[in-house]
């Protein structure tokens, strides 16, 4: 790029240089089938350039702007290290085209080799975008011209499907120029993930993360206890929850030094695994029956969606009624809601393969088995742990419900108990403990499904998401 | 109307692909309004050629695939796959199998899989090969198309253009008699369409399939096929053959000279009215 200033630019050409050009453009490959008016047009879009010997005239990865058509001279063209291409070195000669980066998708205008002049050469620049415009005039010939241009691109590259790569319609890959040979071996799912974290840390979002913490904080704790706002007057301000939980010795009896909260977390984190173990190992196959098979749907979708929508809190006496005992109902209910939400969104996952799916499995010979193992299974995966994130969710929020109604021990039984004992900081602490621990189970199971749908992970990467 | 041609000869290499088909009729009856997709269809479709089957949008060409690759009934009629039935009378459907391979037309390689997976997968399915032989001959046909280094990559990750190819690797790795192509390129530009058919047409030197091709693009059907069926709109029926007189091996080359274009002229002419009829029964693209 920087080069090009230094080389010497020539005035506008005149009419009679056109001509010449317009007689240059003739005797090169994607120009000499196109009629002398088109030939002019163009002609009029270039600008003549000469280079002195050694001089660089682009280099791999620079901005591509223009096609270049050697006049006279040499100039050496060294593609960047592609494994495809046939061969890496070529040396141009008068009526030579290079530089066809120019002509590519707006995104992929971007040099993919070197061209050094070897001798003092004469070219003439001509600029992609304009060079296109004039084309569009008469798409039959833009259409011929764009051909023949694959056509070069493709014997540069011996095989056409590294053209095919660089011009083809959708890589958005914004910051790895086109056909730069991606790295071989996978990426593995941990260094993956340690390469976003570390590329998180980098980007402003921590920040922002913590602004938004310290505001919710700011707000919780100027309502309450400074402005002592109408509503917010009763409630445990932050200072409060915070000395509580932090104390050696709490005045109510729970913090990070006393066992029983711990095991208050265990009680809780152990009915929730579970209740979500037991809601996905029976619920993901109850889905991916009910999207596969058609009759089974009709037998059991219409029980299934009348059970659905009655609360967990409906279910209690009955649950009460069928497990003894003070565990189990609790265990139960937390599966019930999870189970729903699993399974409905299993059966939606297997609904939203594309048909052509399973007929290219049909095709290649694949028994029903087989497509339900190799297709459909795999193509539900997305929807079952989008299910499963809600189904966690879903089974924290039934949790504290069934324990808030029959149950000893857990955050929610804490939570619970200490409004009827007046025990007030201590539900402020129980309500973030509740959320941090939610939070984390919900990420381990982004994590399991990252790890799980690799192929997703890396097509959504390369979508910039 | 044209005089047989030089490449009719070339057809034919192969013994095994010829498809017949014989007054097939396709009525779709929902809601009880009976509507007609084929009208009693016949057309032969000699082993080794490349058929490009040319019509309006909607006009049911989609269907008559459909039909031969066994994905949908037909109403009555016959389809033969080298004199054996497919489908008829007694037997509706034919039975999807590895001799009649699909391109889709959004691409249907499995996005879990990886390319290699993928194109391993019919004869690992079939029980043909073991997993390891497979992968090795998977690799080395992979290697024979110019797609060495992206065996290990998801189809996700790839250009869609790469896609195709990988695609259509998968479906020569079953060795079929046919390959049945719905508009594959429809979504690309034209310059990764250039390339695609090059690309398509040095496949079929190497491997001589029968070729079913659907297409709109009247430029790619007369550049790739021996010949080209221009159907009716809707109901569908073949309305008119024309053979393309130019002789394979073709290149892009071929384009600019006049045969190509006379040629063009004469089947924009043909397709147009039918276009402009489809145009007037308001058939919805697609």
């Amino acid at each position: 790029m920087f080069r090009e200033h230094a080389a010497s630019m020539q005035s506008r050409p005149s009419s009679e240089a056109e001509q010449l050009i317009v007689r240059l453009l003739k005797r090169t490959m994607p120009f000499q089938v196109i009629s002398e008016g088109m030939l002019q047009s163009v002609a009029a879009v270039s600008r003549p350039f000469s280079y002195r010997a050694g001089e660089v005239i682009y280099r791999a990865g620079d901005k591509a702007d223009d096609v270049y058509v050697v006049v006279s001279g040499a100039v050496d063209h060294l593609l960047s290290d592609t494994p495809t291409t046939v061969e890496r070195n070529r040396v141009m000669h008068s009526g030579d085209v290079f530089g066809w980066a120019a002509v590519l998708g707006q995104d992929k205008r971007v040099r993919l080799a070197t061209a050094t002049c070897v001798e003092t050469a004469e070219v003439i620049r001509i600029n992609g975008a304009a060079l296109i415009e004039r084309l569009n005039d008469d798409p039959a010939t833009a259409k011929v011209v764009m051909s023949r241009f694959a056509t070069m691109i493709t014997r540069e590259f011996g095989a056409p499907a590294a053209a095919a790569q660089i011009v083809a319609p959708n890589r958005t890959v914004s910051d790895a120029p086109a056909a730069v040979p991606r790295p071989r071996g996978h990426a593995t799912g941990l260094a993956l993930t340690l390469y976003r974290i570390s590329r998180w840390l980098r980007s402003p979002k921590p920040f922002l993360m913590l602004l938004g913490f310290a505001l919710f904080l700011g707000f919780w704790y100027l309502s309450v206890q400074v402005w002592k706002l109408p509503r917010f007057r009763e409630m445990p301000g932050l200072t409060t929850v915070f000395h509580e939980w932090f104390s050696k010795n709490p005045t109510y009896g729970l913090s990070f030094y006393t066992p029983e909260y711990y095991q208050d977390i265990w009680v809780s984190v152990r009915r929730v695994g579970i209740a979500f173990f037991l809601a996905t190992a029976l619920g993901v196959p109850l889905g991916l029956f009910l999207g596969w098979s058609r009759t089974f749907r009709e037998y059991v979708f219409p029980v299934f969606e009348m059970l659905r929508p009655i609360p967990v809190l409906a279910w209690v006496p009955l649950a009460i009624l069928m497990f003894s005992g003070s565990e189990t109902p609790v265990i139960f209910l937390t599966f019930l809601a999870s189970f729903f939400a699993t399974a409905l969104n299993t059966m939606l996952g297997v609904e939203s393969i594309d048909e052509s799916y399973t007929r290219a499995a049909d095709c290649l010979g694949a028994s029903k088995m087989q497509v339900f193992r190799h297709v459909i299974v795999p193509g539900a995966m997305p929807y079952i742990f989008t299910g499963l994130q809600i189904s966690v969710g879903v089974a924290w929020f039934s949790l504290v419900a069934a324990e808030m109604v029959s149950g000893q021990f857990g955050l929610g039984y804490v939570i619970n108990t200490s409004y009827t004992m007046v025990r007030y900081p201590t539900i402020g602490i129980g309500m973030i403990t509740l959320g941090a621990v939610g939070y984390v189970t919900s990420a381990l199971v982004r994590i399991v499904g990252d790890s799980m749908m690799q192929w997703r992970v890396r097509e959504l990467a390369l979508g910039g998401r | 109307m044209l005089a047989p041609t030089p490449t009719a000869s070339a057809r034919g290499a192969r013994t095994q692909g010829a498809i017949c088909i014989k007054d097939v009729v396709k009525v779709y009856d929902p809601d009880r309004a009976a509507i007609m997709a084929v009208d009693h269809c016949t057309l032969d479709i000699a082993a080794g050629e490349i058929c490009m089957i040319v019509g309006p949008s909607g006009c049911g060409k989609t269907t008559l695939l459909n039909a031969i690759a066994g994905f949908h009934s037909i109403t009555s009629g016959e389809i033969y796959l080298d004199g054996e039935l497919l489908c008829g009378p007694d037997k509706p459907m034919a039975n999807p199998g590895p001799d009649r391979i699909v391109v889709f037309q959004n691409g249907a390689l499995f996005p879990w899989k990886t390319n290699l997976e993928n194109v391993a997968f019919g004869v690992v399915m079939q029980g043909k090969m073991r997993k390891k032989e497979a992968y090795e001959k998977a690799r080395a046909m992979m290697a024979d198309a110019g797609l060495s280094g992206t065996e290990h990559n998801y189809p996700g990750e790839v250009s869609s253009g790469l896609r195709r190819r990988v695609e259509i690797v998968r479906a020569l790795m079953n060795d079929p008699k046919v390959l049945l192509f719905d508009e594959p390129y429809r979504a690309l530009d034209s310059l990764t369409k250039s390339v695609m058919h090059e690309a398509l047409l040095e496949i079929y030197y190497k491997n001589n399939v029968t070729i079913f091709f659907i297409t709109h693009d009247l430029e790619e059907a007369i550049f790739l096929g021996h010949r080209l069926v221009i159907m009716t709109s809707r109901p569908c029926r073949p309305k008119q053959i024309l053979d393309v007189d130019i002789p394979h091996p073709r290149d892009y080359s071929v384009l600019t000279t006049p045969r190509f274009r006379e040629l063009m002229d004469q089947t924009i002419e043909a397709v147009h009215e039918e276009a402009r009829k489809s145009f007037e029964a308001g058939e919805r693209e697609g």
